[in-house]
């Protein structure tokens, strides 16, 4: 990566910096680890979030086999019964909160700044803080696995009042309480970011409704992560307060109530579906268009359906709780808004068939991804209908019938998309493209081995196994789809090491292309690959909806265009970037060890102890945020400019 | 089990499966058994209208997104293979008209999907309000029972049974209740969230503490039906098991006079111990089910038999063992009715638990083998419960196998 964005042949000479005599060295390292660290440049963000999220989705997979594993046949002790609480619990967390989320994060940092024409954030120092907060969140979550309390055991959803201290008496729900704060801090900060750039930072022309649709729902997630995060925020700031200081939001015998987290965990946890989802139909909406050869089929449509989706997003969140007692009005209240807002998915499955309809679809390994996304997501959406059905649910709710569902919607809607979204933006951001024989095969090993595991659980469910168990007995009649689904789960594994093995060997070794290798019809295509640090040489103007599928049937005139715009810019002061900063990454250091010392502080401390180790790692934590963060705002915002063709350059304050 | 011995049984089932379903179909059997869908917990079969109720919606909900399917699944099917661009020159062309969408396609369709909606709408409604409590005309035949989920096993008490000097009848694990009526259960927990879920007579309800929740339910005639906690609680969630008997209303007003009594006394004869009285039972990997095939040939029965004292007990052995309930401090846990100091209620009642049918939270057996099992180690049995700290027995018992033998005796005549 430092080799493809740095060697990317613009060129510009080297930047001599004799900024305003200033306190603050602005480091400047193009290649070599202070380049990542110090990094602010949206595309290297991306590259980042990409990787971290990979390989948490694979530590995500192993713990899924080994859950498989257990489940293969019935007595099995192959996992000890808190060994797999702590898996399961852990493959959600890790699946949800470290693979899928940071995965679309890193397609919101490379490709929707690209999309809109713009050359980076709105705030470039607070995307790489939220790049390491978030990794410091992660690396707390997963803390337990190395520490003698053992990693968290508590289920993803954390319910009280399992997790409050009286049932939980060690730090692994500490751990977790302390790591999905920061991961929400990650979450929150970047979705500010990437509001801010979308409404701001649009190149001229391009209207709301002339948005790429990928843009649009990231636009819509970001959303939907800064109004949704508080509430899970307020739940766990209260079982912290519960764990650490004895508060009594939760303790039963004190009179807590443990009703109040299922319902502030779940206003958070349903929007949060449509976080995991709504960027893959972002995706899917781009793919299936420049596959097809034609514009999206009801561009308004799918917008709006996507934004209804946010906004009934917030009012289904009890449909998780059906079986809580909540009633009969509420539940039947609940029951519709859920059956709503399937008309608006639907909608949205119908407009991709409207855009393949009468196409000249070619089919190669992103559109396999994304026709594979339909056909699972709908089956995903069979089933999510089945459950608004509150009386049906009943018997559905924690059975192995909702596992399947979720997957659906998870696997087969929001992977499947992120990784046809890997194929097709590779050659763009890598200049290289995956092999469409390998492509291919890892495309059929995955959906065949995803179908062979979670079909059979639809049945588990309704045949009467409950999830989260570690074991069962052999004459439930469990058997057969429990020994099925661990084969498939073990194809599943195949296909996407088949995957990550051709994409390593693609990044290496892979067949060079030229720009533009889809014929694709947004912006992003429209620049050479691999993308130049500054992105756009000229920012361009936006005319149509399929911006550069526009510019390439009006040659002549888009470059004229680009001849005046080069010329004013240039007389503007050239390309203005901003300068890289090592303080978000010193302020999440931080935090990190803040965290670690807070989440392992014990609770009814021994006043030698705390003030003697414990303490002292949190304040030292304080210590490094508080200076990281002084500095990063003592040292400005500046930024240089950069001349392409070479006359001069000049420093100069923003 | 072992995986070779499993794919063994699997394998055997299959090649046995094809004359299995020929001579099923001949013989009428059902759908259910046929798809492997008839287990012990399976929502298809239904024993009561709550059940039946949940799985009428459910074929609702079935047939209209088979319907959507089979529609929209052929569209993108024929579009997919009609729309492929099947040579280079075809694949760089662009098709000639470019749609960007038709209002009039686009607001039919979603007048469809919301009237396809609608269809699953109105018996939702109607079950939502059928399920949630007995019906008006039927609550005065209600019988009342209160539900309360413990890490890990289920403590059940019988409202309007009184035993004089020890409040309600209570009992742990298997809940009877009789055919026919209502019965209206009131869900509370002790520790943290769990869920009351029988999938043949009603849909599960949590349990969740300072919240009183209610679950009601009908069995339509006498039988044995499997439940389990269905809401995660903690290491031995996957062992929250217990059972629910239904019986005619003559077999449950006898069951209800039996269990009303104090504990059984078996008198000593006097006769001394021997050695051999104290054979040691049998040893279990950690890993080997608790519940055996011959119980389920039919389990109702197998229940009723329970009901009356074992053959070939030993009154010595259950002397000793009676005394050993009080030396090993189990009586600060477990109450035994008319047994002087056994008042506990951190644990399930026991003054009968000889008549029940399962041990150990539904898991294991009631036999003595089984018994000795979860006495000798419960740590083993179930993870992380309350009987077990440390590698001792609570207050740091320690039990000799002739303790064991003796307890387990004991236990089992409480009838």
């Amino acid at each position: 990566m430092a080799d493809a964005i740095t060697k990317s042949g613009y060129t510009a000479h080297d930047e001599k910096i004799t900024a305003r005599s200033s306190l603050f060295y602005r480091p400047q390292a193009k290649t070599g680890l202070m380049s990542w660290l110090t990094t602010v440049d949206h595309k290297r963000i991306g590259f980042l979030y990409g990787v971290f999220a990979l390989f948490f989705f694979l530590v995500g997979g192993v713990e899924a086999l080994l859950i498989r594993i257990q489940l293969a046949v019935p007595n099995n002790n192959f996992l000890s019964a808190q060994q797999y609480n702590e898996m399961f619990t852990m493959h959600a967390t890790t699946m949800i909160f470290l693979a899928i989320m940071p995965l679309s994060a890193a397609f919101f940092n490379f490709i929707m700044p690209l999309q809109i024409g713009a050359r980076d954030v709105a705030f470039p120092r607070l995307n790489a803080f939220s790049l390491w907060v978030f990794l410091a969140g992660a690396i707390i979550v997963n803390l337990g696995w190395f520490l003698h309390d053992g990693a968290p055991n508590g289920g993803w959803f954390g319910y009280t009042p399992l997790t409050t201290r009286a049932f939980s008496p060690n730090h692994a729900i500490d751990m977790w309480v302390m790591g999905l704060q920061l991961l929400g801090v990650a979450s929150i900060a970047a979705s500010l970011n990437f509001i801010t750039t979308i409404i701001n930072m649009r190149a001229p022309g391009l209207t709301m409704m002339r948005l790429p649709v990928f843009t649009w729902m990231t636009l819509i997630t970001a959303f939907l992560i800064v109004l949704s995060f508080p509430a899970i925020t307020i739940a766990l700031v209260e079982l912290m307060m519960d764990r650490s200081f004895s508060t009594n939001f939760f303790e039963v015998s004190n009179g807590g109530m443990p009703i109040l987290w299922t319902h502030l965990f779940w206003v958070f946890g349903h929007p949060e579906v449509y976080i995991l989802i709504l960027p893959g139909m972002g995706i899917i909406s781009e793919i299936l268009p420049t596959f097809s050869r034609k514009p999206l089929f009801g561009y308004p449509i799918v917008v709006f359906s996507g934004a209804c989706i946010g906004f009934l997003g917030f009012g289904v969140w009890s449909h998780h709780m059906f079986t809580t007692g909540m009633g009969t009005v509420a539940t039947a209240a609940f029951a519709m808004t859920t059956m709503a807002i399937a008309v608006p998915t639907g909608v949205k499955i119908f407009n991709w068939i409207g855009t393949i309809w009468g196409g000249h679809i070619s089919m190669r390994t992103p559109m396999m991804f994304a026709l594979g996304f339909i056909w699972l997501f709908m089956f995903g959406g069979f089933s999510g209908i089945m459950h608004s059905a509150a009386p049906a649910d009943a018997q559905q709710h924690n059975s192995y019938f909702v596992v399947a569902h979720f997957h659906y919607v998870l696997i087969g809607g929001s992977l499947f998309a992120l990784l046809a979204g890997i194929h097709y933006w590779f050659p763009l951001m890598f200049g290289r493209k995956v092999s469409e024989f390998w492509g291919k095969l890892s495309f059929w090993v995955i959906f065949i081995g995803f179908n062979t595991t979670f079909f059979p659980m639809h049945f588990l469910g309704l045949n009467g196994m409950p999830r989260r168990t570690f074991t069962y007995d052999p004459n439930m009649g469990w058997n057969n789809s429990n020994f099925i689904a661990t084969i498939g789960a073990f194809i599943l594994g195949v296909g996407v090491t088949i995957y990550f093995a051709v994409m390593v060997y693609t990044y290496f070794k892979g067949e060079r292309v030229k720009n533009d290798p889809w014929d694709g019809r947004t912006l992003e295509w429209s620049l050479p690959n691999p993308v130049p640090e500054y992105n756009y040489r000229v920012i361009p103007v936006v005319h149509a909806r399929d911006a550069f599928w526009y510019e390439k049937q009006h040659k002549e005139e888009i470059a004229a265009e680009h001849a005046k715009l080069e010329k004013a810019e240039s007389a503007h002061g050239g390309i203005h970037m901003p300068f890289q900063s090592i303080y978000p990454f010193i302020a999440s250091l931080g935090i990190l060890i803040g965290g670690v010392g807070v989440a392992t502080i014990d609770s009814n401390p021994d006043p030698k102890v705390i003030v003697g180790k414990k303490l002292t790692v949190c304040l030292i934590g304080l210590g490094i945020f508080l200076y990281g963060v002084y500095c990063w705002a003592l040292e400005g915002n500046e930024g240089y400019h950069l001349h392409l063709d070479g006359h001069d350059s000049s420093d100069t304050k923003h | 089990m072992r995986l070779h011995k499993f794919l063994h049984n699997s394998f055997t089932n299959i090649r046995s499966l094809g004359a299995v379903a020929s001579l099923a179909l001949l013989s009428g059997c059902s759908w259910q058994s046929l798809l492997g869908l008839d287990g012990k917990q399976s929502t298809f079969i239904t024993e009561g209208p709550v059940a039946r109720t949940q799985l009428d919606l459910f074929y609702v909900t079935c047939y209209v997104t088979f319907a959507i399917f089979v529609i929209v699944a052929s569209i993108l099917a024929y579009a997919t293979i009609k729309f492929k661009a099947r040579t280079p020159a075809e694949e760089s062309a662009i098709p000639p008209e470019e749609g960007h969408g038709n209002p009039l396609i686009e607001v039919g369709l979603i007048a469809a999907s919301v009237f396809a909606l609608v269809i699953i709408a109105v018996p939702t409604l109607k079950g939502i309000w059928y399920t949630y409590d007995v019906p008006v005309e039927e609550k005065a035949n209600a019988y009342e029972i209160t539900a309360t989920g413990y890490q890990w096993w289920f403590k059940f008490e019988y409202l309007n049974e009184q035993v004089p000097g020890a409040g309600v009848l209570t009992t742990g694990n298997e809940l009877v209740v009789p055919a026919g009526r209502p019965i209206h259960v009131n869900l509370r927990s002790m520790d943290v969230m769990h869920s009351f879920w029988i999938p043949k007579l009603a849909g599960k309800v949590d349990m969740i503490p300072n919240r009183g929740n209610l679950l009601w339910f009908k069995a339509d005639k006498p039988g044995y039906f499997w439940g389990q906690c269905a809401e995660f609680c903690g290491d031995s969630h996957a062992l929250m098991r217990f059972r629910v008997i239904a019986l005619s209303p003559r077999d449950f007003n006898d069951w209800l006079d039996q269990q009303s009594k104090s504990y059984r006394v078996v008198a000593s004869t006097g006769s001394g111990l021997g050695k051999a009285q104290f054979a040691s039972l049998r040893s279990f990997k950690e890993n080997e089910p608790g519940v055996s095939g011959d119980f389920e040939v039919s389990p109702l029965d197998a229940w009723k038999a329970k009901q009356f004292p074992e053959k070939n007990e030993n009154p010595e052995l259950i002397t000793r063992g009676m005394h050993l309930f009080s030396e090993k401090t189990c009586n600060t846990c477990h109450m035994i009715r008319g047994y002087a100091g056994a008042v506990g209620v951190a644990g399930p009642e026991l003054t009968h638990v000889g008549s029940r049918t399962t041990i150990a939270g539904g898991n294991l057996d009631n036999n003595a083998e089984q018994l000795q099992r979860w006495i000798h180690n419960p740590g083993a049995v179930k993870p992380g419960n309350k009987m077990w700290v440390n590698g001792y027995l609570l207050n740091n018992i320690k039990l000799t196998s002739e303790d064991e033998v003796a307890l387990v005796a004991f236990l089992q005549s409480l009838k």
